[in-house]
């Protein structure tokens, strides 16, 4: 292959074509274009004239360069262009291979095998053994055949760690071991620097020439999730100075079904020249908990990944205090303390105690609270023992009770002695009592005791059996502080003293946060001080490869807690989730404080990157630009041949028509639905409006309109309501909690509404609305299932939440709302109407004329009298439909009428009429 | 009940009007913006309307004087009528194929624009009084409706030649020719027709037709010019040095043409398709009626 200038030629002979260019422009350009045949009846006048020129038309020099330009790709198409030409680097003697293998090179890690594979396989051909050196993992050199390392590649993966200065000097003895006659060496890097790495470079330029490839992409990494202001603080870093780059970093989970997801994704940008980038993550507490590591998007290695642990979690703490009558007095309130304690680190619940259980809080907090209800003892008993954690306080009222006196209460982890005890106080011997120091063997093992932590009351301990081995914190004299007990898979844990500090100094304290921590009732937002694991070992759950993937541990040793905190991961302590029992740590590649520092050759070393263009024929973009010149040269040519012309329009036509095809269709009628929500909303909403439901049919529908008219006139005529004109409802497409009352006329062949109408409607009728329901045939059935409409009502109202019915006693609200009434007609007179039952305790007081009936509208009234036929109004307020006949029917009519006006004014004001049975008991209250 | 003959007869009849009311309804449509009515002639002579009362002079008839007039006073009167003798107008339209030519979609073809007009003049001088027919023994002149409507036929007819000589046969003597033509043939049949026309006493005009791009001449680059009818080509390869010696041409063919009108008396008309046939139908109503005063 040749190369010219950048570009290497299979056929370069061929090039030779291009000379003929200059010649092919003579030529070309004496060619005339071809003529037009036009009809004209001018002809006649035409003939005999000569042209004055005898030479033809010059073909214009820009078709002659397009011509001239097909051609030149054509040729140089030919000659077998190719872009980024590899070319063969030949070597001779033994080849060494070293690779970094570290977690930096893993999200090119295939690139980098498919190097190593055409490197082993160029070696191969020449016959060159060839030793493989992986710095994360040293072993002497062993020169072999390079088909030998190429069948053992598969194997080949990165650690999650950067070489040790161990492996370091490992690989430097196996260097100056191994390879006596000396051999060429080729380093994969992964652009990472990392200290001590000169002697191995030094021992390797001392045997032969060395050659550095590396991936020329800078390298991403993530340090460890940390919590601030409300919302989890991500730090990601990247090894070089570059322009702006935007990442997105990943928050993967479980779901509640378990399944592993992305719970969310957050953008983070790296301003130019900046090699760090932050992001923040508000997510709810919920959410949060789930959160199992963030990674970066496409970035597969095990820096760019951060597990997260207990850190993350935040816990739920249910407060609850026994007396919240102190208004005012903060700092005297049980909780204040509590409260500061813990807002920082966990998410606060408070409320009823009952309220609070279904929540599922973690913790709960009980501040002083002495004796439960038989329902919340139950339920907390239980709450506890699927393994929630109680944490009680003491306090005055628990002194003064007799809980857990003579019998353990379940919920107390000790019996108590009565009336507790108060040291140090004016009417007391002793000075206030400090604390003892914690037992190993406790939670609060290696707390330092601040001296000015002294308690003056507590509440005493039974002396018991079990008393020993559930104190978890003691006074100077022994008494107990801290007490716990398990319970079911839970505990109970009660601090001997006040959570303020009327009994003891410990909540002003530092190291009352700290107890709090370490019982897990608040977790701690600060990474893990080596000093603070000093002694402690922790037994690796899940540990990550080099790619992030975690794997079970198995059988790998447990980590010194110091090492844990501060050394770098390597061999010995591989990135991973680590348990010591109760806590759990997650050990990252990178620290908070981790910076990634491009690696700096040395002067001499030749540096090249994997990212090699791979090499691209530009024989076929050539070939295809020339076919394209061609085919513009033709159009060109017919343009100047004038044959275009009358085709001029359609072309612009096609033009417009590929550029209209391009455009995407805008979405029309988005906003329609919502604009028509709202203009309903308002027609409905500026004044009270009365509503009937419509049933489709347009008959039932214009005379229920016409009927809400009508009453409503007549309730503007006679009453202070005054309804806007009444609106027709769809079910399933307008909101109802605008209307008081829905009319709803019951026809056989209506639609029954759909699951979600009708879950709209019992919201409806839940939230204070009434339905109305008319079957219009006179209940000539009692609603039984022989009439039509009986049985349509019957399976429209079916899914109704609808209470018990009975049909209206005579002492209903209904009978006297506005008018004194006894019979309920429309346009048939004959039907009971029915409507919630009245409580079956509801009795008639001696003396009064009706019974003290439930409070609150019913729900539905049904009825089967057509009263929208017997109000219904034409526009000049005429009725539509005649009634009965003559005077009597007139009567009927009025009587329809009032119940209307009754039946809107028991909606609107309730059981107002029916307070008048209190009127002899305020009479008395007043002293009348 | 019907005669089987019924049908027949029927399509026929409707098959023969089927050609005639496009070009007839445009061209009535057209005469209808002119119309000025029955039109005298500005001179007494012989007719119904009345044009003056002059003093009877030695040599009038008796039974010419005007008694009622002669009664106010002692002088004789003669009372003299407006000269309202009908004339015969025969029209010469061009049927050759160089008419049926246009130079875009929206422009009318000579044709078609020469036919509308002439028809649209029938339509005016029959309704004026005039006699109208064509040149030549087909539709000698004739009044009435019936006479419009076999002219619109007549029209409807296309010659098969490619530049069609104007027809000059059976021209009866004093009346008045309208020639409609793009006069892009042999010039020599022209001035045969209009010396035989002059020498039988006809006077007219003759009306010029042309498409714009006859006019301007609009081409550029290699050529191959067909007439319509394709008896003539001429090819050349600069289409656009040729405009300014065909343009050249064309004036000279005009200013020969207008030698021939003013040497027979005749009158010489220049029309564009692209212009408003109302005009050129004014020009030409002009034209004859100023002949005939």
């Amino acid at each position: 292959m040749t190369v010219l200038g950048g570009i290497g030629f299979t056929a370069p002979w061929l090039l030779l074509g291009l000379l003929a260019l200059p010649i092919l422009w003579l030529i070309l350009r004496a060619i005339p274009p071809a003529p037009v045949r036009r009809r004209f009846p001018g002809v006649a006048l035409l003939l005999g004239l000569k042209d004055d020129d005898s030479i033809s038309d010059r073909t214009p020099w820009w078709l002659l360069a397009l011509r001239m330009l097909a051609l030149a790709a054509l040729i140089v198409g030919l000659a077998g262009p190719v872009l980024n030409p590899q070319q063969d680097r030949a070597g001779r003697g033994p080849l060494l291979i070293v690779l970094d293998a570290s977690w930096a090179g893993a999200p090119r890690w295939t690139a980098r095998l498919e190097l190593l594979d055409a490197q082993l396989a160029e070696a191969g051909r020449g016959g060159r053994p060839v030793a493989l050196l992986a710095l994360t993992a040293p072993e002497p050199l062993n020169f072999q055949s390079a088909d030998i390392w190429r069948s053992r590649l598969p194997g080949l993966a990165p650690a999650p760690w950067q070489p040790t200065a161990a492996q370091l000097e490992v690989a430097r003895a196996a260097v100056e071991e191994g390879g006596a006659g000396g051999f060429d060496t080729l380093w994969l890097g992964d652009g990472l620097a990392y200290p001590d790495r000169a002697p191995l470079l030094g021992a390797l330029r001392a045997r032969g020439d060395l050659r550095v490839v590396e991936t020329g992409q800078p390298v991403l990494g993530i340090g460890p999730a940390g919590f601030k202001d409300g919302a989890v603080q991500l730090t990601l870093h990247r090894s070089d100075v570059g322009p702006a780059r935007e990442v997105t970093v990943l928050a993967q989970g479980h779901d509640p079904a378990g399944t592993a997801r992305v719970l969310a994704s957050l953008p983070a940008r790296f301003e130019p020249g900046a090699t760090e980038a932050s992001a923040a993550l508000s997510l709810p507490a919920e959410l949060r908990a789930r959160i199992t590591r963030f990674e970066i998007q496409g970035q597969r290695s095990a820096g760019a990944m951060t597990l997260a642990d207990d850190r993350l979690r935040r816990r739920e703490v249910a407060l609850i205090a026994g007396r919240e009558d102190r208004e005012g007095l903060e700092l005297l309130s049980p909780l204040h303390y509590l409260k500061q304690a813990l807002a920082p680190s966990a998410d606060l619940l408070e409320g009823a105690l009952l309220d609070l259980i279904p929540a599922n809080p973690d913790v709960i907090v009980m501040a002083d609270v002495a004796t439960l209800s038989q329902a919340e003892q139950a339920a907390l008993t239980g709450w506890v023992e699927k393994g929630g954690m109680l944490l009680r306080f003491a306090g005055p009222h628990l002194a003064a009770s007799d809980v857990s006196r003579t019998e353990e209460d379940p919920l107390m982890p000790v019996r108590l002695r009565s009336g507790g005890r108060t040291v140090g106080g004016a009417m007391s011997w002793g000075a206030p009592k400090a604390l003892a120091a914690f037992p190993p063997d406790t939670p609060f093992a290696g707390l330092p005791i601040p001296e000015d932590v002294n308690v003056s009351a507590q509440v005493m301990a039974q002396p018991d059996p079990v008393l020993a081995e559930r104190v978890i914190a003691a006074l100077g004299d022994g008494t107990p502080l801290v007490t716990r007990k398990a319970l079911g898979q839970g505990q109970v844990v009660l601090f001997h003293v006040t959570a303020n500090a009327e009994w003891s100094t410990l909540p002003l304290s530092g190291l009352f946060v700290q107890m709090l921590e370490r019982l897990a009732v608040s977790s701690s937002a600060k990474p893990p001080q080596a000093g603070d694991l000093a002694g402690t070992t922790w037994r690796p759950v899940q540990v990550m490869d080099g790619f992030g993937t975690l794997h079970d541990a198995g059988n790998l040793p447990g980590v010194a807690g110091e090492a844990l905190a501060g050394a770098p991961p390597g061999p010995d302590l591989r990135p991973g989730i680590y348990d010591d029992g109760e806590r759990r740590l997650a050990r990252n590649v990178l620290g908070p404080e981790a910076v990634l520092t491009p690696v700096q050759w040395p002067e001499g070393v030749p540096v090249e990157t994997l990212t090699r263009t791979p090499e691209r024929p530009l024989g076929g973009p050539l070939l295809a630009l020339a076919l394209l010149l061609l085919v513009a040269d033709v159009i060109a040519a017919l343009a100047l041949g004038g044959r275009l012309m009358p085709s001029r329009g359609r072309i612009a036509a096609l033009g417009a028509a590929l550029c209209l095809a391009g455009l995407p269709g805008h979405p029309v009628g988005a906003q329609d639905s919502d604009a028509d929500q709202t203009a309903f909303a308002l027609a409905a909403t500026h004044e009270l409006t009365l509503a009937h439901v419509l049933t489709g049919n347009a008959e039932l529908d214009d005379i229920a309109r016409a009927g809400l008219r009508g009453l409503s006139d007549t309730l503007s005529f006679r009453t202070s309501v005054e309804p806007a004109p009444p609106m027709g409802v769809d079910l399933e497409r307008d909101e109802l909690a605008f209307f008081p009352i829905l009319y709803w006329p019951v026809t056989p062949e209506q639609p029954r509404p759909s699951d979600a109408a009708y879950a709209k409607l019992n919201a409806y009728l839940r939230s204070g609305g009434m339905i109305l329901f008319d079957t219009r045939d006179a209940n000539i059935a009692s609603f039984g299932a022989a009439s039509p409409n009986g049985r349509k009502l019957q399976e429209l109202a079916a899914p109704l939440d609808i209470p018990p019915l009975e049909p209206v006693p005579r002492d209903h609200v209904l009978t006297r709302a506005f008018y004194l009434l006894q019979d309920f007609p429309g346009r048939h007179a004959e039907g009971r109407i029915w409507v919630e039952a009245a409580p079956p305790d509801a009795e008639q007081i001696e003396g009064m004329p009706f019974r003290n009936l439930n409070d609150g509208v019913t729900p539905v009234v049904i009825g089967g009298n057509d009263w929208a036929g017997a109000w219904a109004v034409d526009r000049d307020g005429r009725p539509l439909l005649p009634v009965g006949r003559g005077f009597t029917g007139e009567r009927q009519r009025e009587l329809a009428l009032r119940f209307g006006v009754n039946l809107i004014m028991h909606v609107l004001t309730g059981n107002y009429k029916s307070d008048q049975v209190h009127v002899p008991a305020l009479l008395d209250r007043l002293g009348q | 009940m019907t005669s089987p003959s019924a049908p027949t007869l029927r399509e026929r009849a409707e098959a023969e009007a089927a050609r005639l009311p496009p070009l007839l309804a445009r061209a009535d449509h057209l005469a209808g913006t002119v119309l000025l009515g029955e039109h005298g002639r500005r001179r007494a002579g012989l007719g119904d309307d009345f044009w003056q009362y002059r003093p009877a002079q030695p040599g009038d008839s008796r039974r010419m004087i005007d008694h009622r007039r002669s009664a106010r006073g002692d002088q004789q009167f003669v009372r003299e009528r407006e000269w309202q003798i009908a004339q015969s107008v025969m029209l010469w339209v061009d049927q050759g194929a160089s008419m049926r030519f246009t130079s875009h979609d929206r422009l009318p073809t000579k044709a078609d624009r020469a036919r509308l007009l002439g028809l649209a003049l029938a339509i005016l001088l029959v309704q004026g009084g005039e006699r109208v027919g064509l040149t030549g023994s087909a539709l000698p002149p004739r009044r009435g409706r019936n006479q419009i409507l076999r002219l619109a036929e007549a029209l409807g007819v296309d010659a098969p030649e490619d530049y069609a000589p104007p027809e000059h046969r059976a021209m009866i003597p004093h009346a008045r020719a309208v020639f409609l033509s793009d006069f892009l043939g042999d010039l020599h049949e022209v001035e045969r027709a209009l010396t035989k026309a002059a020498d039988r006493g006809v006077r007219g005009v003759l009306f010029q037709v042309l498409d714009p791009s006859e006019e301007s001449f609009p081409f550029q680059g290699r050529t191959i010019f067909e007439s319509v009818g394709g008896t003539l080509r001429h090819e050349t390869l600069k289409a656009g040095e040729l405009r300014d010696r065909y343009r050249a041409r064309l004036a000279a063919r005009r200013d020969r043409l207008a030698a021939l009108c003013r040497a027979t008396g005749w009158r010489l008309g220049l029309h564009h398709t692209q212009d408003s046939a109302q005009s050129a139908l004014l020009w030409l109503y002009r034209a004859l009626d100023g002949g005939t005063s």
